[in-house]
């Protein structure tokens, strides 16, 4: 794009001139590094779910640059079209995760997926990025009108989100999107007595859990107590790592990928690590930091709440299901079934993410002091 | 500044303290040409929550730095620093190895033994090998099963092939429990993703003895019934030997009597129970029809059944055993009190009668020995409700026994509000209460025992532990007292078949209708039970033998009743099982022991006070045989009787012709003894 001139006034002159090229960059890294690790970890899948290896190829090709447009025409957006597009997308996901539990697939028994010709959708995907914009602009606005009651309204739509959630039931979904919301409110301004119960109350909810949901007991259990059989897992993942070593057996030498039922979503990192090694693994978790530390420290210029709240939100969805999906496979935390953004196997899950990076780029946009956000 | 109240038209007043200044306007008092910056309270307040937030943004980055630096820590641990690759032979063999190695060692250390009392196995773990596979491995799932049949042959294949074939999973049980022949043929067949899995087997080599104390294990190995489920855990985590208080020999024999007396009679069933009265160990726990422990996962329902301690029964006559301790012990009635045995009792819409009863008043020993239903009612109702009650609540019969046995059972009694003067009476003689033969046991052994109610336990006691603790529920005389009438019950009443010579058996037969499902009683289907304690001078067991539904045969001319089913059994199984316990029989001392547990059936106001009047000779007790618990010496009679009785005029209560003017049964306790003492 260098071809663009300053001078340049066309929307995509301005996008181009204003928008975190250095995030874009980045985010653009992780597209291609999802491409080369679906490369790696296909074979296996495609078999696995008896698709040809073409189909399966050209599906993830198609969904990645679909990925791509999504990122680049979202942060085309206005703030103000952010937040209408984040409202809009709120509703229509929070009717289809509904939806799930009357009409939902069920895989493994959970409902969270809809069938559509091609893919199957999961709209909580798509509900964690657009409630975030939706509950920063409650959160802002509710502190600039006092007649407002903008927080009162984020919560009971968290509520209702975390009703449905736990419905599915999805966890590790609810998890993230509570702790997201948790941290919104702790940036804006969320006095410490309040951020002291909230953080209580994460753990009783946690606690809560453990003792409702039998699988979650299981994978604690399994975690707290690993042996060869109950982990297997876990330690499948682990040697794939050790395997790997400092550089890896190199691009499709790996063999995780044959005994892992998840290679290609859930353990996509142990792949990596075992054909590419600890310093492409500490590059794409370096990307990843990247994205979120510059997202949050650029947020501390920012004068506008919403942006910063919506920003914030956006910004800790996307490390948060970073980290749960890295940590899980290194056997840190729990197995918990997460996709690691833009590098995991998968259509729903990378479009999401994109809408979210996407609006994460629009809000950060340079604008003039005084432009309407 | 402004010092005086504001007139009516100056400036509002203004609480925030910072004027309201139009824009531009310099204030009062200010430099003239400078302009006023306007930071309004609320841009105040919320420039201060952006420096808040700002803060707080930082916080959040330096959370998530940890969080991506914990990460690539583990990283690093995982690829360079302590790597797991176990199939790589150039790479040192990680720590997560070691772990396994224990896992295996675990398997092998196995679960705890359980053992009786001598050290006897009950049941034992083996190490054993279960096939399993990962169908996802396998190449043809269906040549796989069928090369498996070869090797195996008690597989079946079509049912092995479906679930290779069907499976989602990774791991699918083939067989459990493969002999060593067996592992080395399907082992050298080859085919990829079958394995094998270290475990371990719970065989109970006695197979049915005592298979309802131990209960059995799932084929997981975890206990479902028992004490192999009570201390599961025990039994998984400590490798020692857990020691139960059952003897093998004795619950063989007593599960020989029970099966033989339950074929002579053609029972459906029974139980018997042998408990050390002073300390509360069941010795043995029989309830036929049983099952093989090392199957237990076949045996049905009824097999199952532990009439010992699940079972609820209509406790019936032996109860009366309550009833007369009861009325001892609170002075309602003495031994030579008499009752009205002669008049049915109607009361509602209930009629009380007597088995083939004496139509005349009894004595009070002879209540029992005669098991009158009149005379125990009769003596319940002096004693009253709420004294019954709580007498059954100290015996604990009206609670779970307290026995390390899942299967226990609540016992089912009449609600405190409903305890009307009705069940008062039935109660008295073991109607209209059920509880299980170990509570029946449990009481009986705090009667003899000389007073002390214990909690039954199916784990050996060390001998060098301390007296259990047991609660006193009644004086040591009132005791002593039961021991005779128990005796007597053996040597002249209904329990005569259970005399077993040297042993001085004392006991009480009970014979109690079924209840039916829907309530009412069944008519001739009975539940016939002897319960005992030996010896009766110096207390150490108490067996119960119970038959369910027993049918009369020539043998017992066409009685069905405790007496002629149940109390031979016991006779014999005392007979058998008092040398197992380093008990031999005492012929040389019979004559004193005899005359120490002497008692008439028709007791004297006298009988008390002067024992030695027939027989100068003799002491009421033989010095040296204490009875266990109470002090050596034997402790003086009731000091009131003793006081009172010399001086009473005889015809107080004139045993004048039978019935004529005996004390009514309601009133059996005399003024005079309180006017006197």
């Amino acid at each position: 794009m260098p071809g663009l001139s300053r001078a340049d006034n066309s929307t995509l002159g301005r996008w181009w001139w204003t928008v975190d090229r250095w995030t874009l960059g980045a985010i653009g890294t992780l597209i291609g590094v999802g491409y080369i690790m679906m490369l790696a970890a296909s074979p296996a899948v495609a078999e696995r779910i008896g698709q040809s290896r073409d189909i399966f190829i050209l599906k993830q090709v198609v969904f990645l640059a679909l990925a791509g447009g999504v990122v680049v025409c979202v942060s085309l957006l206005s703030p103000r079209g952010i937040r209408r597009l984040a409202l809009a997308g709120c509703i229509v996901a929070l009717a289809l995760t509904a939806a799930t539990l009357v009409v939902g697939m069920e895989i493994k028994g959970a409902r969270r997926w809809i069938s559509l010709p091609g893919m199957s959708l999961q709209p909580s995907e798509f509900l964690k990025p657009c409630f975030a914009v939706v509950a920063a602009w409650m959160i802002s606005e509710g502190r600039r009108s006092p007649r407002f009651y903008g927080i009162p309204m984020a919560v009971s739509i968290f509520a209702v989100i975390a009703f449905l959630l736990k419905s599915q039931p999805d966890i590790g979904m609810l998890a993230v999107v509570t702790s997201v919301f948790f941290i919104q409110l702790y940036i804006g301004g969320l006095n410490v007595f309040l951020v002291g119960i909230g953080t209580l109350g994460l753990g009783g909810a946690a606690a809560a859990a453990y003792l409702l949901f039998p699988h979650v007991q299981m994978r604690v259990q399994k975690f707290l107590h690993p042996t060869i059989e109950s982990a297997y897992q876990p330690t499948m993942a682990l040697e794939a790592f050790g395997n790997g070593g400092l550089l890896g057996r190199g691009p499709g030498e790996g063999s995780v990928k044959d005994h892992l039922p998840d290679a290609h979503a859930d353990f996509v990192y142990a792949v990596a690590g075992e054909e590419f090694g600890l310093l492409i693994c500490l590059a794409i978790l370096g990307i990843f930091a990247f994205i979120v530390l510059r997202g949050l420290l650029r947020l501390v210029r920012e004068q506008d709440l919403f942006i910063v709240l919506a920003c914030t939100g956006l910004v800790a969805g996307f490390g948060l299901q970073a980290f749960v999906n890295m940590a899980s496979s290194l056997a840190l935390i729990p197995t918990k079934g997460m996709t690691l953004p833009f590098i995991s196997y998968g259509g729903s899950s990378a479009l999401a993410v994109a809408l979210g990076m996407g609006m994460l780029l629009a809000l950060t946009r340079r604008r003039h002091h005084g432009d309407a956000p | 500044m402004v010092t005086e109240p504001p007139s009516p038209d100056s400036a509002p007043h203004n609480p925030g303290g910072v004027p309201a200044n139009r824009r531009g306007t310099p204030r009062d008092g200010s430099v003239p040409r400078v302009e006023t910056v306007r930071i309004t309270a609320p841009d105040l307040k919320r420039r201060g929550a952006m420096e808040k937030t700002r803060s707080r943004l930082v916080y959040s980055a330096i959370g998530f730095t940890l969080l991506f630096l914990a990460v690539a820590l583990k990283l690093a641990d995982a690829t360079v620093l302590q790597p797991l690759a176990p199939h790589r032979p150039e790479r040192p063999i990680a720590r997560l190895l070691e772990p396994q190695k224990a896992a295996d060692a675990a398997v092998r250390s196995q679960r705890a033994m359980i053992t009786d009392r001598n050290g006897e196995f009950l049941a034992v773990s083996l190490p054993t090998v279960a096939l399993y596979a990962n169908p996802k491995e396998m190449i043809d799932t269906a040549e796989a099963a069928h090369r498996l049949k070869l090797a195996l042959p008690r597989l079946d294949e079509p049912k092995v092939a479906l679930r290779l074939a069907n499976a989602e999973k990774q791991f699918v049980y083939l067989a459990r429990q493969l002999s060593a022949r067996e592992e080395v043929a399907i082992n050298s067949l080859g085919i990829p993703g079958v394995y094998f899995e270290n475990t371990e087997r719970r065989r109970y080599p006695l197979g049915r003895t005592a298979a309802h104390l131990l209960g059995g294990v799932d084929v997981d190995g975890q206990g479902i019934a028992g004490v192999e489920k009570q201390f599961d855990k025990r039994l998984r985590e400590d490798n020692t030997p857990l020691r139960l208080s059952v003897d093998v020999k004795v619950q063989a024999v007593v599960r020989d009597e029970l099966s033989k007396a339950i074929a002579d009679f053609h029972a459906i069933g029974g139980c018997g129970v042998v408990m050390d009265v002073n300390t509360g160990e069941v010795i043995a726990m029989v309830s036929l029809p049983d099952y093989d422990a090392n199957l237990v996962r076949q045996a049905t329902d009824e097999e199952r059944f532990n009439r010992a301690v699940t079972g609820m029964y209509e406790p019936g006559s032996t109860f009366k055993l309550q009833t007369a301790a009861m009325a001892l012990d609170s002075d309602v009635a003495h031994p030579w009190d008499q009752f009205d045995a002669a008049h049915p009792i109607h009361i509602g819409r209930f009629t009380i009668t007597d088995f083939e009863g004496k139509k005349r008043f009894l004595y009070l020993p002879e209540v029992l020995v005669y098991s009158s239903n009149l005379g125990a009612a009769h003596i319940a109702q002096a004693v009253g409700a709420e004294r019954q009650r709580a007498w059954l609540r100290s015996m604990g019969m009206l609670d779970r026994i307290g026995v390390e046995l899942p299967e226990a059972g609540r016992p089912l009694a009449p609600p405190a509000a409903n305890w009307k003067e009705i069940a008062t009476l039935t109660i008295g003689f073991g109607h209209g209460i059920a509880v299980s033969p170990l509570h029946v046991v449990r009481g009986t052994a705090a009667i003899a025992n000389g007073g002390i109610v214990l909690r039954p336990t199916v784990l050996a006691r060390d001998d060098d532990q301390a007296r259990p603790e047991g609660t006193r529920v009644m004086r040591g005389e009132t005791s002593d007292t039961m021991r005779k009438i128990m005796r007597l019950v053996v040597t002249d009443g209904y329990g005569k078949p259970a005399e077993s010579p040297g042993y001085y058996p004392g006991g009480k037969t009970g014979t109690a209708e079924k209840v039916a499902a829907h309530g009412g009683y069944k008519k001739h289907t009975n539940v016939a039970a002897f319960m005992s304690v030996f010896p009766m001078h110096k207390p150490r067991y108490a067996v119960y033998m119970m038959l369910d539904e027993p049918k009369a045969n020539s043998t017992t001319h066409g009685y069905a009743t405790a007496g002629w089913v149940a109390a031979p059994a016991a006779g014999r199984v005392i007979g058998r099982i008092a040398p197992m316990l380093g008990m031999m029989p005492e012929i040389e001392n019979a004559a004193e022991i005899n005359q120490a547990l002497a008692m008439p059936l028709q007791p004297t106001r006298q009988w008390r006070a002067v024992p030695m009047a027939s027989k100068p000779a003799q002491a009421p007790f033989a010095p040296g045989l204490p009875a266990p618990g109470l002090p050596a010496s034997v402790p003086p009679r009731d000091s009131r009787h003793e006081a009172g009785v010399p001086t009473q005029p005889t015809p107080a209560f004139p045993k004048g012709p039978i019935g004529a003017s005996v004390m009514p049964a309601n009133v059996s306790r005399p003024v005079m003894h309180d006017a006197a003492g």
